[in-house]
Protein backbone atom coordinates (compact mmCIF):
# COMPACT_ATOMS: atom_id res chain seq x y z
CA UNK A 1 0.00 0.00 0.00
CA UNK A 2 2.78 2.26 1.04
CA UNK A 3 4.56 1.77 -2.42
CA UNK A 4 1.04 2.43 -4.11
CA UNK A 5 1.06 5.92 -2.45
CA UNK A 6 4.61 6.57 -3.34
CA UNK A 7 3.63 5.48 -7.28
CA UNK A 8 0.84 7.83 -7.19
CA UNK A 9 3.38 10.60 -5.12
CA UNK A 10 6.18 10.29 -8.27
CA UNK A 11 3.07 10.43 -10.55
CA UNK A 12 1.50 13.17 -9.45
CA UNK A 13 5.06 15.56 -9.59
CA UNK A 14 6.02 13.99 -13.28
CA UNK A 15 2.82 15.69 -14.24
CA UNK A 16 3.08 18.82 -12.21
CA UNK A 17 6.55 18.81 -14.30
CA UNK A 18 5.60 18.43 -17.80
CA UNK A 19 2.89 19.76 -19.75
CA UNK A 20 1.03 18.45 -23.28
CA UNK A 21 -0.62 20.07 -25.65
CA UNK A 22 -2.33 18.11 -28.77
CA UNK A 23 -3.30 19.47 -31.97
CA UNK A 24 -4.99 17.68 -33.87
CA UNK A 25 -7.04 20.16 -36.37
CA UNK A 26 -5.53 23.81 -36.88
CA UNK A 27 -8.95 24.58 -38.28
CA UNK A 28 -7.84 26.34 -41.33
CA UNK A 29 -10.92 27.81 -42.85
CA UNK A 30 -11.17 28.47 -46.96
CA UNK A 31 -8.72 30.72 -48.36
CA UNK A 32 -10.16 33.71 -50.76
CA UNK A 33 -7.91 33.36 -53.61
CA UNK A 34 -7.92 32.84 -57.48
CA UNK A 35 -7.13 29.60 -57.87
CA UNK A 36 -4.16 28.49 -60.41
CA UNK A 37 -4.91 26.35 -63.47
CA UNK A 38 -2.06 23.70 -62.43
CA UNK A 39 -2.86 19.97 -60.95
CA UNK A 40 -0.04 19.47 -58.46
CA UNK A 41 1.14 16.65 -55.76
CA UNK A 42 1.86 17.22 -52.53
CA UNK A 43 4.63 14.31 -50.76
CA UNK A 44 4.92 14.71 -46.91
CA UNK A 45 7.81 13.86 -44.86
CA UNK A 46 6.73 10.47 -42.33
CA UNK A 47 6.90 12.71 -39.29
CA UNK A 48 4.25 14.90 -41.01
CA UNK A 49 2.38 11.79 -39.80
CA UNK A 50 2.43 12.24 -36.20
CA UNK A 51 4.57 15.58 -35.46
CA UNK A 52 5.46 16.18 -31.54
CA UNK A 53 7.99 18.85 -30.57
CA UNK A 54 9.07 18.48 -26.89
CA UNK A 55 11.57 21.51 -25.00
CA UNK A 56 12.32 21.64 -21.60
CA UNK A 57 12.16 25.11 -20.01
CA UNK A 58 15.21 25.57 -18.43
CA UNK A 59 14.77 25.16 -14.91
CA UNK A 60 11.29 24.55 -15.05
CA UNK A 61 8.68 22.22 -16.21
CA UNK A 62 9.11 20.43 -19.94
CA UNK A 63 6.27 20.95 -22.94
CA UNK A 64 5.29 18.85 -25.76
CA UNK A 65 3.15 19.71 -28.23
CA UNK A 66 1.38 16.88 -30.15
CA UNK A 67 1.26 18.31 -34.12
CA UNK A 68 -0.50 14.96 -34.84
CA UNK A 69 -1.89 15.37 -38.85
CA UNK A 70 -2.20 19.45 -38.35
CA UNK A 71 0.30 19.98 -40.26
CA UNK A 72 -0.55 18.05 -43.15
CA UNK A 73 -4.01 19.52 -42.81
CA UNK A 74 -3.01 22.91 -43.42
CA UNK A 75 -0.69 22.14 -46.33
CA UNK A 76 -4.22 20.29 -48.03
CA UNK A 77 -6.11 23.11 -47.13
CA UNK A 78 -3.60 25.53 -48.85
CA UNK A 79 -2.64 23.74 -52.10
CA UNK A 80 -6.16 22.71 -52.82
CA UNK A 81 -6.96 26.42 -52.41
CA UNK A 82 -4.65 27.95 -54.70
CA UNK A 83 -3.94 25.31 -57.38
CA UNK A 84 -6.77 22.91 -59.63
CA UNK A 85 -6.31 19.73 -57.71
CA UNK A 86 -3.76 19.03 -55.25
CA UNK A 87 -3.11 15.15 -54.32
CA UNK A 88 -1.22 13.83 -51.84
CA UNK A 89 0.99 10.74 -52.93
CA UNK A 90 3.13 8.28 -50.61
CA UNK A 91 6.56 8.87 -52.65
CA UNK A 92 8.50 10.20 -55.34
CA UNK A 93 7.79 6.35 -57.15
CA UNK A 94 3.99 7.43 -57.44
CA UNK A 95 4.61 10.46 -59.69
CA UNK A 96 3.23 9.85 -63.13
CA UNK A 97 5.11 13.41 -64.57
CA UNK A 98 2.39 13.68 -67.28
CA UNK A 99 -0.55 14.41 -64.31
CA UNK A 100 1.35 16.82 -62.44
CA UNK A 101 2.52 20.76 -63.54
CA UNK A 102 4.58 20.96 -59.59
CA UNK A 103 5.32 18.27 -56.53
CA UNK A 104 5.45 20.51 -53.74
CA UNK A 105 7.26 18.79 -50.56
CA UNK A 106 6.96 20.59 -47.28
CA UNK A 107 8.79 20.06 -44.41
CA UNK A 108 9.70 21.55 -40.62
CA UNK A 109 13.01 23.44 -40.41
CA UNK A 110 12.41 23.96 -36.68
CA UNK A 111 9.88 24.68 -34.04
CA UNK A 112 10.62 27.39 -30.75
CA UNK A 113 8.34 28.47 -28.52
CA UNK A 114 8.01 30.86 -25.61
CA UNK A 115 6.05 30.73 -22.44
CA UNK A 116 5.30 33.78 -19.75
CA UNK A 117 8.28 32.24 -17.20
CA UNK A 118 11.04 32.89 -20.14
CA UNK A 119 9.53 36.11 -21.63
CA UNK A 120 8.78 37.95 -18.68
CA UNK A 121 5.66 38.83 -20.03
CA UNK A 122 1.88 37.33 -19.97
CA UNK A 123 1.90 35.79 -23.41
CA UNK A 124 2.75 32.46 -25.00
CA UNK A 125 4.80 32.55 -28.67
CA UNK A 126 5.28 29.93 -31.35
CA UNK A 127 7.57 30.36 -34.39
CA UNK A 128 7.67 27.62 -36.48
CA UNK A 129 9.82 27.57 -39.69
CA UNK A 130 8.41 25.38 -42.61
CA UNK A 131 10.66 24.64 -45.79
CA UNK A 132 8.97 24.48 -49.02
CA UNK A 133 10.76 22.55 -52.41
CA UNK A 134 8.82 22.82 -55.24
CA UNK A 135 9.91 20.73 -58.46
CA UNK A 136 8.83 20.27 -61.83
CA UNK A 137 7.58 17.16 -63.31
CA UNK A 138 10.81 16.13 -64.69
CA UNK A 139 12.15 16.16 -60.60
CA UNK A 140 14.21 20.09 -60.90
CA UNK A 141 14.08 21.99 -57.95
CA UNK A 142 12.16 25.31 -58.56
CA UNK A 143 11.60 26.48 -55.65
CA UNK A 144 13.35 26.67 -52.09
CA UNK A 145 11.32 28.54 -49.74
CA UNK A 146 11.72 29.48 -45.59
CA UNK A 147 8.73 30.27 -44.33
CA UNK A 148 8.86 31.52 -40.73
CA UNK A 149 5.75 32.04 -39.36
CA UNK A 150 4.95 33.08 -35.90
CA UNK A 151 1.86 32.93 -33.56
CA UNK A 152 1.16 34.74 -30.26
CA UNK A 153 -1.68 34.67 -27.95
CA UNK A 154 -1.89 36.52 -24.04
CA UNK A 155 -2.88 34.15 -20.83
CA UNK A 156 -5.86 33.46 -19.45
CA UNK A 157 -6.45 32.29 -16.42
CA UNK A 158 -5.72 28.14 -16.03
CA UNK A 159 -5.66 27.53 -19.44
CA UNK A 160 -1.43 27.57 -20.29
CA UNK A 161 -2.33 24.19 -22.45
CA UNK A 162 -4.88 26.36 -24.40
CA UNK A 163 -3.09 28.99 -24.96
CA UNK A 164 -0.05 27.82 -26.01
CA UNK A 165 -2.10 25.52 -28.34
CA UNK A 166 -3.72 28.71 -30.06
CA UNK A 167 -0.58 30.20 -30.05
CA UNK A 168 0.61 26.99 -32.60
CA UNK A 169 -2.25 27.30 -34.47
CA UNK A 170 -2.11 31.70 -34.84
CA UNK A 171 1.35 30.50 -36.62
CA UNK A 172 -0.15 27.83 -38.86
CA UNK A 173 -2.11 29.99 -39.98
CA UNK A 174 0.82 32.78 -40.40
CA UNK A 175 2.14 30.43 -42.46
CA UNK A 176 -0.64 29.84 -44.79
CA UNK A 177 -0.94 33.59 -45.34
CA UNK A 178 2.98 33.67 -45.96
CA UNK A 179 2.60 31.14 -48.27
CA UNK A 180 -0.06 32.33 -50.21
CA UNK A 181 1.77 35.83 -50.48
CA UNK A 182 4.87 33.83 -51.75
CA UNK A 183 3.33 32.26 -54.28
CA UNK A 184 1.03 35.28 -56.31
CA UNK A 185 4.09 37.17 -56.10
CA UNK A 186 6.99 34.03 -57.43
CA UNK A 187 7.18 34.37 -61.40
CA UNK A 188 7.75 31.07 -61.47
CA UNK A 189 4.41 29.58 -60.91
CA UNK A 190 2.89 32.44 -62.42
CA UNK A 191 5.15 32.24 -65.67
CA UNK A 192 4.71 28.02 -65.80
CA UNK B 1 -35.37 32.21 16.95
CA UNK B 2 -31.97 30.77 17.02
CA UNK B 3 -31.86 29.88 13.33
CA UNK B 4 -33.13 32.95 12.39
CA UNK B 5 -30.23 34.99 14.34
CA UNK B 6 -27.91 32.59 12.40
CA UNK B 7 -29.16 33.27 8.99
CA UNK B 8 -29.06 37.13 9.50
CA UNK B 9 -25.71 37.02 10.73
CA UNK B 10 -24.06 34.60 7.67
CA UNK B 11 -26.26 37.21 5.65
CA UNK B 12 -24.76 40.51 7.25
CA UNK B 13 -21.22 38.81 6.85
CA UNK B 14 -22.20 37.88 3.06
CA UNK B 15 -22.97 41.68 2.60
CA UNK B 16 -20.06 42.89 4.38
CA UNK B 17 -17.74 40.03 2.03
CA UNK B 18 -19.47 41.18 -0.85
CA UNK B 19 -19.34 45.05 -0.04
CA UNK B 20 -15.47 44.68 0.25
CA UNK B 21 -14.75 42.76 -2.28
CA UNK B 22 -16.36 45.52 -4.68
CA UNK B 23 -14.79 48.23 -2.86
CA UNK B 24 -12.48 49.84 -6.08
CA UNK B 25 -9.47 52.34 -5.95
CA UNK B 26 -9.63 55.56 -7.29
CA UNK B 27 -8.88 56.03 -11.31
CA UNK B 28 -7.97 58.86 -13.28
CA UNK B 29 -9.07 58.92 -16.68
CA UNK B 30 -8.59 60.87 -20.26
CA UNK B 31 -10.47 59.96 -23.41
CA UNK B 32 -9.60 62.42 -26.68
CA UNK B 33 -11.75 62.11 -29.61
CA UNK B 34 -9.88 63.31 -33.01
CA UNK B 35 -12.31 63.34 -35.96
CA UNK B 36 -10.71 63.66 -39.36
CA UNK B 37 -14.31 62.81 -41.66
CA UNK B 38 -17.73 62.69 -41.15
CA UNK B 39 -19.12 59.16 -39.81
CA UNK B 40 -22.43 57.85 -39.73
CA UNK B 41 -24.37 54.46 -39.78
CA UNK B 42 -27.33 52.78 -41.27
CA UNK B 43 -29.88 50.55 -40.10
CA UNK B 44 -28.29 47.00 -40.76
CA UNK B 45 -24.80 48.11 -40.97
CA UNK B 46 -21.99 46.57 -38.63
CA UNK B 47 -18.64 47.13 -37.51
CA UNK B 48 -15.95 45.37 -36.74
CA UNK B 49 -12.99 45.40 -34.34
CA UNK B 50 -10.03 43.70 -34.93
CA UNK B 51 -6.79 44.54 -32.84
CA UNK B 52 -3.64 46.11 -34.62
CA UNK B 53 -0.74 43.38 -35.53
CA UNK B 54 0.93 41.80 -32.76
CA UNK B 55 4.00 41.96 -35.96
CA UNK B 56 3.95 45.81 -35.36
CA UNK B 57 4.90 44.84 -31.16
CA UNK B 58 1.26 45.36 -30.16
CA UNK B 59 -0.60 43.15 -27.39
CA UNK B 60 -3.84 44.64 -27.03
CA UNK B 61 -5.59 42.14 -25.18
CA UNK B 62 -8.33 39.30 -26.66
CA UNK B 63 -10.18 39.87 -23.54
CA UNK B 64 -10.50 43.63 -24.16
CA UNK B 65 -11.10 43.77 -27.86
CA UNK B 66 -13.93 40.61 -26.30
CA UNK B 67 -15.10 43.49 -23.64
CA UNK B 68 -15.60 46.48 -26.06
CA UNK B 69 -17.26 44.33 -29.15
CA UNK B 70 -19.68 43.14 -26.65
CA UNK B 71 -20.03 46.97 -25.03
CA UNK B 72 -20.41 48.66 -28.27
CA UNK B 73 -23.58 46.15 -29.54
CA UNK B 74 -24.98 46.72 -26.22
CA UNK B 75 -27.07 49.27 -24.37
CA UNK B 76 -28.22 52.26 -25.45
CA UNK B 77 -28.02 53.22 -29.35
CA UNK B 78 -26.35 49.80 -29.97
CA UNK B 79 -23.76 48.82 -32.95
CA UNK B 80 -24.21 45.81 -35.27
CA UNK B 81 -20.43 43.94 -34.64
CA UNK B 82 -19.44 40.90 -36.27
CA UNK B 83 -17.25 38.93 -34.22
CA UNK B 84 -13.45 39.03 -34.99
CA UNK B 85 -12.76 35.38 -35.78
CA UNK B 86 -15.70 35.25 -38.09
CA UNK B 87 -14.05 38.31 -39.91
CA UNK B 88 -11.09 36.60 -40.07
CA UNK B 89 -12.24 33.12 -41.22
CA UNK B 90 -14.87 34.27 -43.91
CA UNK B 91 -11.78 36.60 -45.85
CA UNK B 92 -8.67 34.46 -44.52
CA UNK B 93 -6.09 34.74 -44.71
CA UNK B 94 -6.42 38.84 -45.81
CA UNK B 95 -6.55 39.78 -42.04
CA UNK B 96 -4.20 37.73 -40.31
CA UNK B 97 -1.63 39.91 -38.45
CA UNK B 98 0.69 39.53 -41.17
CA UNK B 99 -1.32 40.52 -43.95
CA UNK B 100 -3.86 42.81 -42.59
CA UNK B 101 -3.61 46.38 -44.48
CA UNK B 102 -1.57 48.48 -42.40
CA UNK B 103 -3.15 51.64 -43.87
CA UNK B 104 -5.85 52.86 -45.72
CA UNK B 105 -4.23 52.61 -49.02
CA UNK B 106 -3.34 48.92 -48.35
CA UNK B 107 -7.32 48.75 -47.76
CA UNK B 108 -8.16 49.99 -51.38
CA UNK B 109 -5.73 47.67 -52.91
CA UNK B 110 -7.34 44.64 -50.50
CA UNK B 111 -10.65 45.70 -51.75
CA UNK B 112 -9.39 45.56 -55.36
CA UNK B 113 -9.99 41.85 -55.08
CA UNK B 114 -13.26 41.31 -56.27
CA UNK B 115 -13.96 38.64 -54.04
CA UNK B 116 -12.73 40.21 -50.88
CA UNK B 117 -15.41 43.53 -51.37
CA UNK B 118 -18.21 41.21 -52.15
CA UNK B 119 -17.98 39.27 -48.39
CA UNK B 120 -17.45 42.45 -47.02
CA UNK B 121 -20.28 43.71 -48.64
CA UNK B 122 -22.41 40.70 -48.37
CA UNK B 123 -21.77 41.14 -44.17
CA UNK B 124 -23.02 44.88 -44.86
CA UNK B 125 -19.45 45.68 -42.98
CA UNK B 126 -19.13 49.34 -42.90
CA UNK B 127 -16.55 50.30 -40.54
CA UNK B 128 -13.11 48.83 -39.30
CA UNK B 129 -11.82 49.77 -35.68
CA UNK B 130 -8.23 48.95 -35.22
CA UNK B 131 -7.53 48.72 -31.32
CA UNK B 132 -4.16 49.51 -30.35
CA UNK B 133 -2.34 49.16 -26.84
CA UNK B 134 -2.53 47.58 -23.60
CA UNK B 135 -2.85 47.34 -19.51
CA UNK B 136 0.52 47.49 -17.19
CA UNK B 137 0.91 46.68 -14.01
CA UNK B 138 3.98 48.03 -12.67
CA UNK B 139 6.04 50.74 -9.57
CA UNK B 140 4.74 48.35 -6.89
CA UNK B 141 5.64 48.24 -3.56
CA UNK B 142 4.81 46.94 0.32
CA UNK B 143 4.81 43.50 1.83
CA UNK B 144 2.49 41.05 2.99
CA UNK B 145 2.98 37.89 4.57
CA UNK B 146 0.27 35.07 5.42
CA UNK B 147 0.36 32.11 7.56
CA UNK B 148 -1.68 29.13 8.57
CA UNK B 149 -1.92 27.20 11.71
CA UNK B 150 -4.16 24.74 13.22
CA UNK B 151 -5.83 27.46 14.51
CA UNK B 152 -6.77 29.62 11.39
CA UNK B 153 -5.08 31.75 8.95
CA UNK B 154 -4.14 35.30 8.28
CA UNK B 155 -2.41 37.88 6.48
CA UNK B 156 -0.72 40.78 7.53
CA UNK B 157 0.73 44.01 5.11
CA UNK B 158 0.04 46.46 2.83
CA UNK B 159 0.99 45.94 -0.87
CA UNK B 160 0.22 48.69 -3.74
CA UNK B 161 0.80 48.89 -7.78
CA UNK B 162 0.09 51.01 -10.18
CA UNK B 163 -2.59 49.96 -12.88
CA UNK B 164 -1.91 52.29 -16.57
CA UNK B 165 -4.45 51.48 -19.54
CA UNK B 166 -3.74 53.54 -22.98
CA UNK B 167 -5.95 52.16 -25.84
CA UNK B 168 -6.86 53.82 -29.07
CA UNK B 169 -9.09 53.15 -31.84
CA UNK B 170 -9.11 53.96 -35.14
CA UNK B 171 -11.98 53.82 -37.15
CA UNK B 172 -11.94 53.34 -41.10
CA UNK B 173 -14.80 53.60 -43.36
CA UNK B 174 -14.36 50.56 -45.71
CA UNK B 175 -16.92 52.58 -47.91
CA UNK B 176 -14.49 55.14 -48.87
CA UNK B 177 -11.40 53.67 -47.79
CA UNK B 178 -10.64 56.54 -45.73
CA UNK B 179 -9.40 56.85 -42.27
CA UNK B 180 -12.27 59.03 -40.01
CA UNK B 181 -10.37 59.29 -36.87
CA UNK B 182 -9.19 57.83 -33.70
CA UNK B 183 -9.91 58.16 -30.11
CA UNK B 184 -7.53 57.54 -26.98
CA UNK B 185 -8.16 56.55 -23.92
CA UNK B 186 -5.98 56.40 -21.10
CA UNK B 187 -7.25 54.90 -17.35
CA UNK B 188 -4.49 55.16 -14.63
CA UNK B 189 -4.69 53.91 -11.11
CA UNK B 190 -3.06 52.81 -8.18
CA UNK B 191 -4.53 49.08 -6.52
CA UNK B 192 -4.05 48.70 -2.51
CA UNK B 193 -4.30 45.39 -1.15
CA UNK B 194 -3.91 46.04 3.17
CA UNK B 195 -4.37 43.02 5.33
CA UNK B 196 -5.22 42.61 8.90
CA UNK B 197 -6.19 39.04 9.26
CA UNK B 198 -8.45 38.87 5.95
CA UNK B 199 -6.92 40.89 2.96
CA UNK B 200 -8.96 44.05 1.64
CA UNK B 201 -8.31 44.05 -2.09
CA UNK B 202 -8.86 47.73 -3.44
CA UNK B 203 -8.33 47.30 -7.33
CA UNK B 204 -8.02 50.04 -9.80
CA UNK B 205 -10.13 48.44 -12.73
CA UNK B 206 -8.86 50.55 -14.97
CA UNK B 207 -9.09 48.00 -17.69
CA UNK B 208 -12.84 47.54 -17.28
CA UNK B 209 -13.45 51.52 -17.36
CA UNK B 210 -11.42 52.09 -20.14
CA UNK B 211 -13.24 49.40 -21.95
CA UNK B 212 -16.47 51.27 -20.84
CA UNK B 213 -15.25 54.72 -21.62
CA UNK B 214 -13.78 53.47 -25.18
CA UNK B 215 -17.08 51.65 -26.01
CA UNK B 216 -19.22 54.48 -25.49
CA UNK B 217 -16.96 57.10 -26.80
CA UNK B 218 -17.02 54.67 -29.78
CA UNK B 219 -20.57 54.75 -30.61
CA UNK B 220 -20.96 58.68 -30.21
CA UNK B 221 -18.18 59.01 -32.94
CA UNK B 222 -19.87 56.39 -35.22
CA UNK B 223 -23.07 57.75 -35.32
CA UNK B 224 -21.56 60.89 -35.88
Amino acid sequence: MNQLGGNILILILLIGCSSQVVITDPSIPDLLIEKSPYNVAIIYPENFNNFIHEEKVIGRKSWTIDFSESNKILFNKVFSSFFSTADVLLSDSEINSSNYKFIIKPNIDVIEFSVPEQSQDETFSVWIRYRIKIYDSTGTELINWPISSYGKTSTSTFADEQDLARAAVLAMRDAAALIILQMEKSKIIEKS
Amino acid sequence: MDNKLKIKSIFAKLIFLIMIFNLTACVTSRIEDNRIGLTGISDGEGVVILAKSYHLGNDTETDFIKCVSSNVSRGSSPIRVIQTIDFKNTLFPWFEPRTAPSDTNALARLLKRSQVAERISDAKIRYIIWLDGNTDSAGGGGSMSCALGPTGAGCFGFAWWQNDSKYEATVWDIKDSANEGNISAEYSGTSFLPAIVVPVPLFARTQAKACKGLSDQLKVFISG
